[in-house]
């Protein structure tokens, strides 16, 4: 491929060389559970209380909302993609920017290990934080009775393709950010919109006709409908589209990040 | 052991390197002098391939930098012109887990890091963030990363700039005991007693070109002169008639700052008595004194 012509560091058909994707994925266990005691607010705790307060809260104003049983259960599934969504965002955006920009990455690549080995690595370490923030927010509406413990299991694939989606998105921000205020285009171009308008807090019917398909377009929405037929346990073709939809996104975005990984670190 | 041919960069229209070619023994320690600009750091991040060449060829241990990046990388220790620390992790956990990624096992990777942390006087640092270490420390730190898996070549990217003469001299001794371990050195710098003290052999760069290469002995008797007289003046008139005097002779009057410098090209001391108005001293020529001698410009910028 001439993606991979242009790097001397790798084809896309030579071996994958394990020891490049643990040895990141190590790195980045190690520190963040050095600060473990901080990160853990971002997990469970910031979730855990938007949890609490859309489901109690907004619930309390909602007598009926289509395909569940309560406000709260219709949300719970929602407020954790978005969740898991932030995660695997930031890591490789502003966490992967900061790496760029003390050179980490480029003392990383002074040993035998090629971008593409290096966003596996990455990506790896984004899914693994959207499957912790899941698990742990899960657990805590399975303990509130808002969704039950078998499904929540079940939502853990939309967590992987999610951490997998957003952990390569991310990369086209770091990869391309002149400066650090940059990246706030993360968060007003990307999470915060889909956070809001991916079917996580109102079904996407009550939008208006012409935006329907642009709400089903965004990259959340297949993770937060797949999320909820777990939850919900009316899981139908239409699940099955969503989490194809995503493994489309992964085999579109993946190339595009190392691509553009690629022209920031090798120069 | 390194082996440059025709080598060129182009970044858009700049020509950071030029069509250079050197070749560094084993065992041989080995400088690129120059300023700021010269060429020097993009030549060694193509080395350690972390920049495609734009034509020519390396290799390292005979294996071509181009084709075989990885294998490249997995006989050279590379200390990048930053430090490239991670400020995520303790001083001992950058040194295991680089080494854990360069292909030791978790534990020799932990034995390894505390070995080169003791040679380089770092062993008390090890629970330490790396941001709480001083510049010096931090610059021994990236050497004894570099050094981890006991790589049998080593390039070294500007080892001390930044560095106050104290930590300077300490990386120095290091370099000199890495060197009697029979390492190969590459190595890169701006400051001329650096390249004068361990390099068996160097190139002058400037523009991205080799200007001249050999032992810094050779180099300043060539171009300098064991001595070289430095003429201090305020008369016009004084150096008018200098300038007259040097003249078809082998020796080149360099004024460049407050003082004018002249350099010989047989070795042998500019004769300058019976000059009125000026003042001239004789000193040991240098490395610096190659470099004004070929550019006609003074190697710091600083």
């Amino acid at each position: 491929m001439t993606l991979a012509a242009a790097d001397n560091r790798s084809s896309w058909t030579s071996a994958i060389r394990w020891r490049s994707v643990t040895g990141i994925w190590l790195r980045h266990w190690t520190s963040y559970i050095r600060y473990w005691k901080i990160t853990i607010t971002w997990v469970l705790i910031e979730p855990a209380v938007a949890l609490v307060a859309v489901g109690f809260g907004i619930g309390q104003l909602v007598v009926e909302v289509e395909g569940a049983n309560s406000y709260a259960e219709f949300v719970t599934p929602g407020i954790i993609m978005g969740s898991a969504m932030f995660h695997a965002l930031f890591e490789t955006s502003w966490n992967a920017y900061h790496r760029i920009d003390n050179q980490i990455y480029e003392t990383q690549l002074t040993t035998p290990i090629t971008v593409f080995e290096l966003t596996l690595g990455d990506v790896a370490w984004a899914v693994t934080r959207s499957l912790m923030t899941t698990v742990s927010v899960a657990a805590f509406a399975v303990a509130l009775g808002w969704i039950d413990q078998w499904s929540a299991v079940g939502i853990l694939i939309p967590a992987v393709l999610s951490g997998m989606v957003f952990g390569t998105m991310g990369f086209f921000f770091a990869a391309t950010a002149p400066y650090t205020v940059f990246l706030s285009l993360v968060f007003t171009l990307v999470a915060t919109p889909l956070y809001f308008f991916s079917g996580s807090f109102f079904p996407i019917s009550v939008l208006p006709d012409w935006v329907e398909p642009v709400a089903w377009a965004m990259p959340l929405t297949p993770a937060v409908h797949m999320a909820r037929g777990f939850a919900t346990n009316s899981l139908e073709f239409s699940h099955l589209w969503s989490g194809l939809y995503m493994v489309g996104m992964i085999l579109v975005f993946w190339p595009i990040a190392v691509w553009l990984m690629r022209r920031r670190l090798i120069k | 052991m390194i082996r440059v041919t025709n080598l060129y960069k182009r970044f858009g229209d700049i020509h950071a390197v030029n069509g250079i070619s050197f070749e560094v023994k084993k065992g041989e320690t080995y400088g690129l002098l120059g300023p700021n600009g010269a060429g020097k750091t993009t030549t060694m991040r193509m080395l350690s391939a972390l920049s495609p060449l734009t034509s020519g060829s390396i290799t390292v241990g005979g294996i071509d930098v181009t084709k075989h990046g990885r294998e490249v990388r997995k006989i050279l220790g590379v200390v990048t012109q930053h430090d490239g620390h991670d400020s995520g992790l303790t001083v001992l956990q950058n040194l295991s887990l680089h080494g854990y990624l360069e292909g030791l096992s978790l534990k020799q990777a932990k034995v390894r890091a505390v070995e080169v942390l003791t040679f380089f006087g770092l062993e008390d640092r090890a629970g330490a963030n790396v941001y709480e270490l001083s510049g010096g420390m931090k610059r021994r730190l990236a050497i004894s990363r570099a050094l981890l898996t006991q790589p049998p070549v080593v390039v070294l990217d500007e080892p001390t700039t930044g560095l106050d003469p104290q930590s300077r001299n300490r990386v120095w001794e290091q370099l000199a005991v890495m060197k009697r371990a029979g390492v190969t050195v590459l190595m890169s710098t701006h400051y001329m007693e650096e390249a004068a003290t361990l390099c068996d052999r160097l190139a002058i760069m400037d523009h991205g070109r080799i200007l001249d290469e050999g032992a810094p002995d050779a180099l300043v008797d060539q171009h300098a002169g064991e001595e070289v007289a430095q003429v201090r003046t305020e008369s016009e008139t004084a150096l008018a008639a200098l300038r007259e005097r040097l003249a078809d002779t082998p020796y080149r009057l360099h004024e460049v700052g407050a003082m004018a410098t002249v350099t010989s090209e047989n070795g042998k001391r500019p004769d300058l008595t019976g000059l009125t108005g000026v003042r001239v001293t004789y000193r040991q020529g240098n490395l610096e004194d190659v470099f004004l001698a070929l550019t006609g410009r003074e190697l710091r910028d600083e």
